[in-house]
């Protein structure tokens, strides 16, 4: 898959042209009450490359559910994007026009939403649901889309498949409809797929299941992943390299083991203490974003214990620390 | 088996209703001024004809002794004499109520399809220029008087573009009326194979439908923009975009999802109808249900209003139960 | 209160329509007012020699079919609707926002208030099941055709509306803190309706009387247009239409159209008003309001910066 994925890469330096995806810059607000506006995501810059299973974990509140959307375009209702790219293979898929962008969505890059039973449309069947995006995307007839969904019911292990096409989303378990939401993620094959915390509000055990099964088939049809949650501990398992998201900024970017053994800003290190030392904090931590004393400050510095007074001053930028490892901290911690 | 007991419980709370309506209702046109057997008897009448007639009528009774008797002929599907007519009330209902039930039916129609339209391209489109029309609209079609409009229209497309005919009746004069079998002039016309009548039939319509349908079709338009607005920025909506979904089948989607608001407005827009296009088939001389209805509070012969009442509130109560039912099919969660 | 005036005079500015609202009722309650003054001429006084002339300059509308002229007509009616729909709404408001209320405190638990209180509202079903106009004629017709008992038609004919706003309030209201604290501490059932329930549960009830007093008009003209209202020649803009009626059929529509349009207008306007006082009194219309005027400010700020420079 990513050597058809090779063939379509345009002339570039070389280390960005493995990337399949790539958000330069991104920045998203959302209009004010007060008539101002709020800035959510800040200038995020973010590679995927083909088939591979990127982490991206954050707090609640940090934008994560902001940047999946405004990734496909679709910025949370009323943000808009205000500055940046998003290139899919080698074009900016945030410069097309609408029409295009929706042929795009679905299609290649496809999503995975959290709490699907409120996301699933209440009066369609969940067959019906499916078979949709493939007769919308593949052009199929009916016939064909609906065995295509029924295969795809099947490939995400729903029990008695058959009489679940016919199953209204209100009559599914919350990880059955989670298995619809993946089945219909990936009935059109794409290269790209983001998965929102899709994992949250499920069972553990539920949730490991729905987590490997993402995986084998996110491997099957050849995907590559964004894998956003909340739980540290997840990512450990289940990514190839993570990306730790605080306030709209990305603070630090690394292979796993390089960000598990060797992490280097200080919010890694006190997100993975935090992890490792209470679990009950996996569920929905988060610690009020503290306002950072002056725009020019790193955003942390406020709440960072090691902040000297250049933190103050001066924003750091995200530099790279070693191959492949990128940190946005003028004092990184080294070992 | 689960409409069965539905309908059990739904009638178990409508009998009470439709007998305090009956009950109203009596007592209200009872205290009309005027005594019928008088009035039928005209002046020039002896007391003792008047007394034997207000005995054969029932009303040198006691009040209450008339209530009973009337529910009682109620029961036997006996609504009463009109005094005017000299016809049994239900024979002159069921000959009137199709022309009412007729004008009613394709001015909701009108209103729908107009309703409808404006609603969903303005919610597709908040701020748009058909935003701004359809918050005019629903604001100015309401204030309008309707039998003023409607004379406004006749002037318009009678009196000065004589496109409309006059605004007499039903027909045609020189038309004559089908053998009545759905008592709706269009389809009986069709069945009659008679192709005059039913051009005759439909451009004495035009007016008092449009008339009934442009006005009334605020309140459809309201309903179906606001929740329109809602299912647009629901989570399914917004998801079924991320999908790249197009939006015709978005829209349809939410169309689906606030079908169930919309035709509960329609339904109470239906039985409101009923009582309400009287203003305009006295305008068009319509001979309708409604105008009988006025007639007889004009006139003290109260059977006639009983008759209408009654009929309306039985129409309504249909139309919501269809409504109910048709609940069940649109929205898979409900169950009775 | 002076920011709340500014606030309201600010809404009107970015919201055009609600100040063509406005500026409406205030010209219809003037005209009311002041026709005696203004109207060129007698609005009742016949004048065969001056019948059925088309509008000039002489008869700004023209005059009807026994010579009266259609503008002092006109402006001189809304004494007359004017003051049956108000009369009617306040009625109709303030029996129907008691008794809501009363229904609203009593209809959770048992006993006989509250037995009485399902009664009701029973009772209110009944009256919104019966066509309005046809009840609302009968009711005229029993009581005998005069003023007061447009008045008492259009207060019966408007009294559940009241009745549900109200209930459905307290009924959101009652399982509020302060009204478990009033009882709590004692305080009678009366004096919490008083005190606690109705001033919270208000605001809906002031936004429908506006356009209530609209549909006041609506159905006076509709009563007097079949005969069952204010009868001619007693100015009134049902009553003018109807007269006019015959004449339109022949081409002169100036005796209905003129009424009716003042009729329209006029319904238009207090429509408009409620729907300013329903967003005003709602905490989400302030809000979109507010953000609105910032909007709009910034952009005057802009256009200015730029004159200044050019």
């Amino acid at each position: 898959m990513s050597i058809a994925v090779g063939a379509e890469r345009p002339v570039a330096a070389p280390n960005v042209a493995e990337d399949l995806l790539r958000v330069e810059g991104l920045r998203v607000v959302f209009p004010t009450s007060a008539g101002g506006s709020r800035t959510v995501l800040r200038g995020i810059d973010l590679s995927v490359r083909p088939g591979e299973i990127m982490g991206l974990v954050g707090e609640s509140g940090a934008g994560k559910t902001t940047l999946a959307r405004s990734i496909l375009g679709a910025p949370p209702v009323p943000g808009r994007v205000a500055g940046g790219r998003v290139v899919f293979r080698g074009r900016d898929i945030l410069a097309l026009p609408e029409k295009q962008l929706r042929r795009l969505r679905g299609h290649r890059l496809a999503i995975v939403v959290p709490n699907p039973r409120g996301e699933l449309n209440p009066t369609v069947r969940i067959g019906d649901q499916i078979a949709t995006m493939a007769s919308v995307h593949l052009g199929l007839d009916r016939k064909a889309a609906k065995a295509r969904a029924l295969a795809m019911l099947r490939a995400v292990q729903i029990p008695d498949p058959e009489r679940r096409m016919n199953a209204y989303p209100h009559e599914l378990s919350g990880g059955m409809a989670q298995r619809a939401v993946i089945a219909i993620a990936l009935i059109c094959d794409p290269a790209f797929v983001i998965s929102d915390d899709a994992t949250s509000g499920l069972d553990v055990t539920v949730q490991a299941q729905i987590l490997d099964l993402l995986r084998k088939l996110a491997a099957e049809h050849g995907s590559a992943m964004l894998f956003i949650t909340r739980d540290v501990g997840i990512t450990a398992h289940f990514c190839d390299r993570v990306a730790v998201l605080y306030n709209g900024e990305i603070m630090e970017v690394a292979d796993r083991n390089a960000l598990f053994l060797a992490p280097a800003h200080p919010y890694t290190l006190l997100l993975l203490a935090a992890f490792s030392h209470n679990p009950g904090l996996r569920q929905g931590w988060s610690v009020p974003a503290s306002t950072p004393p002056s725009p020019a400050a790193c955003i942390y510095s406020g709440r960072c214990p090691l902040a000297q007074p250049l933190c103050r001053d001066e924003k750091p930028p995200l530099a790279e620390l070693g191959p492949g490892h990128a940190v946005r901290c003028h004092f990184p911690v080294r070992r | 088996m689960r409409i069965l007991r539905y309908l059990l419980h739904r009638l178990a709370f409508v009998l009470p209703q439709l007998l305090g309506i009956v009950l109203v209702s009596f007592l209200l046109v009872k205290s009309i001024p005027g005594d019928p057997a008088v009035l039928m008897l005209g002046p020039t009448a002896t007391p003792d004809a008047i007394s034997s007639l207000r005995g054969q009528m029932g009303l040198d009774q006691p009040l209450y002794k008339q209530f009973i008797l009337y529910v009682d002929h109620l029961l036997h599907g006996d609504l009463g004499t009109s005094w005017q007519t000299t016809r049994p009330v239900l024979d002159d209902l069921l000959q009137r109520f199709p022309a009412t039930l007729e004008l009613v039916t394709f001015s909701l129609v009108v209103a729908i399809v107009v309703g409808l339209w404006l609603g969903i391209a303005s919610a597709l489109r908040p701020n748009g220029w058909i935003g701004r029309l359809t918050d005019i609209y629903g604001l100015s079609a309401g204030a309008l008087p309707d039998f003023w409009f409607a004379l406004v229209l006749i002037f318009v497309f009678y009196t000065l573009a004589h496109w409309a005919p006059a605004p007499l009746g039903r027909l045609d004069i020189a038309v004559l009326a089908p053998e009545p079998v759905t008592g709706f002039m269009t389809i009986d016309t069709l069945l009659a194979g008679d192709m005059e009548a039913f051009r005759s039939a439909v451009s004495h319509l035009i007016l008092p439908v449009l008339t009934l349908g442009l006005i009334n079709a605020g309140p459809i338009m309201k309903m179906t923009q606001s929740s329109m607005e809602k299912m647009l920025a629901s989570d399914a909506s917004r998801y079924e975009v991320l999908c790249g979904i197009p939006q015709r089948l978005v829209t349809r989607h939410a169309l689906r999802n606030a079908l169930p608001s919309i035709v509960t407005i329609v339904s109470v827009l239906y039985g409101y109808l009923i009582g309400g296009a009287v203003l305009v088939e006295i305008v068009f001389s319509w001979g309708g249900a409604g105008q009988y209805a006025v007639q007889g509070v004009l006139n003290s012969d109260i059977y006639p209003v009983l008759g209408f009442v009654l009929f309306s509130a039985i129409f309504s109560l249909i139309v919501y139960i269809v409504v109910d039912l048709v609940y069940v099919l649109v929205d898979p969660r409900i169950s009775y | 209160m002076m920011s709340a005036l500014r606030f309201f005079g600010r809404a009107l500015l970015i919201r055009p329509r609600f100040a063509v609202g406005h500026v409406i009722v205030v010209l219809v309650v003037l005209a009311a007012l002041l026709a005696p003054f203004v109207a060129p001429y007698s609005p009742v006084e016949a004048n065969s020699n001056d019948f059925l002339q088309p509008p000039s300059h002489a008869h700004l509308f023209g005059t009807d079919a026994v010579g009266m002229d259609i503008f002092s007509r006109a402006i001189t009616a809304p004494r007359i609707d004017l003051t049956i729909a108000i009369l009617g709404t306040l009625l109709s408001s303030v029996v129907g926002t008691a008794i809501g209320a009363l229904v609203g405190f009593y209809s959770v638990g048992r006993g006989p208030k509250v037995w009485l209180s399902f009664a009701v509202m029973r009772a209110a079903d009944v009256l919104q099941a019966f066509p309005i106009f046809v009840f609302a004629i009968a009711l005229v017709a029993a009581l005998g055709q005069s003023i007061q008992t447009v008045v008492l038609a259009i207060a019966f004919v408007n009294m559940p509306i009241y009745l549900r706003l109200m209930r459905s309030q307290v009924l959101g209201i009652r399982a509020m803190r302060y009204v478990e604290a009033a009882k709590v501490a004692g305080v009678s059932d009366t004096t919490t309706i008083r005190r606690h329930i109705i001033p919270n549960a208000i605001a809906p009830v002031l936004a429908q009387l506006s356009v209530n007093v609209g549909w006041g008009i609506l159905l006076t003209s509709a009563l007097s247009f079949v005969g069952a209202g204010v009868r001619a020649p007693t100015p009134e803009w049902g009553s003018m239409i109807a007269m006019g009626f015959q004449n339109v059929v022949t081409g002169q529509w100036w005796p209905s159209v003129f009424p009716g349009l003042s009729l329209a207008v006029t319904v238009f306007g207090f429509s408009l008003v409620g729907a300013s006082i329903e967003m005003l009194s709602d905490p989400a219309g302030r809000q979109t309001l507010a953000q609105d005027m910032e909007r709009r400010g910034a952009r005057m700020a802009a256009r200015q910066v730029i004159k200044a420079g050019i």
